[in-house]
């Protein structure tokens, strides 16, 4: 099954986007507004993306396989419009997680590095 | 007052931003103009909620933003991928397989495979595989086999018996010592179907026959210079040779039958609100009568197999276009696209195999 043998780490590293979207969907199915108010009150409101940043890396992210489309259907708190509401692959929740671990990586360096105050906690968010 | 101008500065900014998106390739517009029409209105409201009209200004500030930029990659990420297509041949999965007979062969296997649960659906009851065999002896001996089975949506656990179903027929095709080619494909036909037949009878109490699962499965080896395909249910088999959609297998279905007899034409059948009742499936009988097909395969011919979600949506004519046109890869994404425009009422499946049969000089006068 040539196809599924992709490794994680070539997806690697995310944009910033990409990586925030995968995030927002790592717990939960949501739309496409969902994502980006996820995304704001996840990150303070720090990392706002637009409609144009959000459906562009969407359209990738199918393609690439890290997320899929599933049903359309009212967001049962905002209206009865229906919605597309998308949510993350096994290949995705691999590709996430291989991020979260780079990342992780990048700010030991930071720690030993004595760039953060209180370098010897390591591990925070 | 103030909630009417809030109103008209919602409604304007709505169809400003509308007029906006023709920014973007027409391609990306189709796709996804409503959903970010509905995010931008969303985004709106909430703006006009948090901080009234200063809000929305300072959204549209965002917006404008992200437009100019995203609509400017978009168009970039557009050109290069009509450039590639023009000038290169994707290379998704390429394998090189070489046979072992006295008249040497070389194969090309270009694959790809795609499966969405559509546009109405709540759960992907599709099920495929792709094997390729690494040892070049079972390469040899056993081919290449491709498979795609469609779990049935009134039943029960439709997605657990299409499971089933390709994993059994791979196991069983591939475990198989018999060269036979065909025998060995019905052979493990049979095999998946009586395995979903037994799964059903060990419910405790059994299931009424319209709660077992059930499934429809359609497989194709491809080796040497020849495909065989085996069929059960309504899931298809295609060769696409130049401007020719050959379909191999033969769906067991009420209306394929009335084609059959005379009384519906193959567009007629597409509407039909009953072309979802299938005759035949894997998990309702103990035994199942499995249709057999073959066909020479040349020198770029497209295999094609995919389920009723894409068949029932996608004219032959729209499929020759998109896989002679796209590489692999493309072709899949665009099929299931395609299914997904014309609504996307069920699950969609297809998997793609580029054939490029090729003698190699070399290896021949070995």
């Amino acid at each position: 099954m040539k196809e599924t043998e992709r490794s994680p780490e070539a997806m690697l590293p995310l944009t910033p986007a990409v990586f925030h979207i995968l995030l927002a969907l790592a717990d939960s199915e949501r739309h496409g507004y969902g994502i980006m108010q996820e995304i704001a009150a996840r990150t303070n409101g720090a990392m706002r993306i637009g409609p144009g940043t959000l459906y562009g890396s969407i359209k990738r992210m199918l393609a690439d396989g890290l997320i899929e489309a599933s049903d359309e259907r009212p967001d049962p708190e905002l209206d009865d419009e229906r919605r597309r509401y998308y949510r993350l692959t096994n290949f995705g929740q691999r590709v996430v997680r291989a991020e979260a671990q780079r990342l992780e990586q990048v700010v030991r360096i930071a720690h030993t590095k004595r760039v953060l105050p209180g370098s010897e906690a390591i591990g925070g968010a | 007052m103030e909630t009417f101008s809030s109103e008209r500065l919602m409604i304007i900014s709505e169809h400003l931003y509308r007029l906006l998106l023709l920014a973007y390739p027409a391609e990306f517009r189709r796709a996804y103009c409503r959903e970010m029409i509905q995010t931008f209105r969303d985004c709106c409201r909430e703006a006009l909620q948090q901080r009234g009209q200063w809000g929305v200004l300072r959204l549209w500030g965002l917006v404008l933003y992200d437009l100019v930029t995203t609509a400017f990659t978009e168009h970039v990420r557009t050109c290069i991928a009509m450039l590639k297509r023009l000038f290169l041949n994707t290379t998704d999965t390429l394998l090189t397989i070489e046979g072992s007979t006295a008249l040497v062969t070389q194969f090309h296997l270009n694959v790809a495979q795609r499966s969405d649960v559509g546009r109405q659906r709540q759960v992907n009851e599709d099920r495929m595989l792709s094997m390729i065999p690494e040892d070049p002896q079972v390469m040899a001996k056993k081919g290449a086999l491709f498979v795609v089975a469609d779990g049935l949506g009134g039943h029960s656990a439709g997605d657990v018996a299409s499971e089933m179903a390709v994993n059994t027929v791979k196991d069983a095709y591939y475990a198989d010592e018999n060269d036979e080619v065909s025998a060995s494909l019905l052979q493990a036909m049979k095999r998946a179907n009586s395995a979903i037949y037994q799964a059903n009878q060990s419910k405790n109490p059994p299931p009424e026959k319209n709660q077992m699962m059930g499934t429809t499965c359609v497989a194709a080896v491809l080796i040497a210079d020849t495909v065989y395909v085996a069929n059960v249910g309504d899931s298809r088999a295609y060769i696409v040779r130049g401007d020719q959609v050959i379909q191999l297998s033969q769906d067991h279905s009420m209306v394929a039958e009335q084609i059959r007899a005379g009384l519906l034409t193959p567009d007629q059948a597409r509407g039909h609100p009953q072309r979802n009742l299938i005759y035949r499936c894997f998990g309702e009988k103990a035994d199942v009568e499995v249709d057999l097909f073959s066909e020479a395969v040349q020198e770029g011919d497209l295999l094609v197999l995919c389920t009723d979600g894409l068949s029932n949506l996608v004219s032959d004519e729209e499929l020759q276009e998109i896989v002679q046109r796209f590489g692999t890869q493309e072709s899949v994404y665009r099929l299931v696209e395609r299914a997904n425009e014309h609504g996307g009422p069920d699950n969609i499946t297809a998997i793609v195999v580029r054939v490029s049969l090729e003698e190699s000089k070399e290896l021949q006068t070995v």
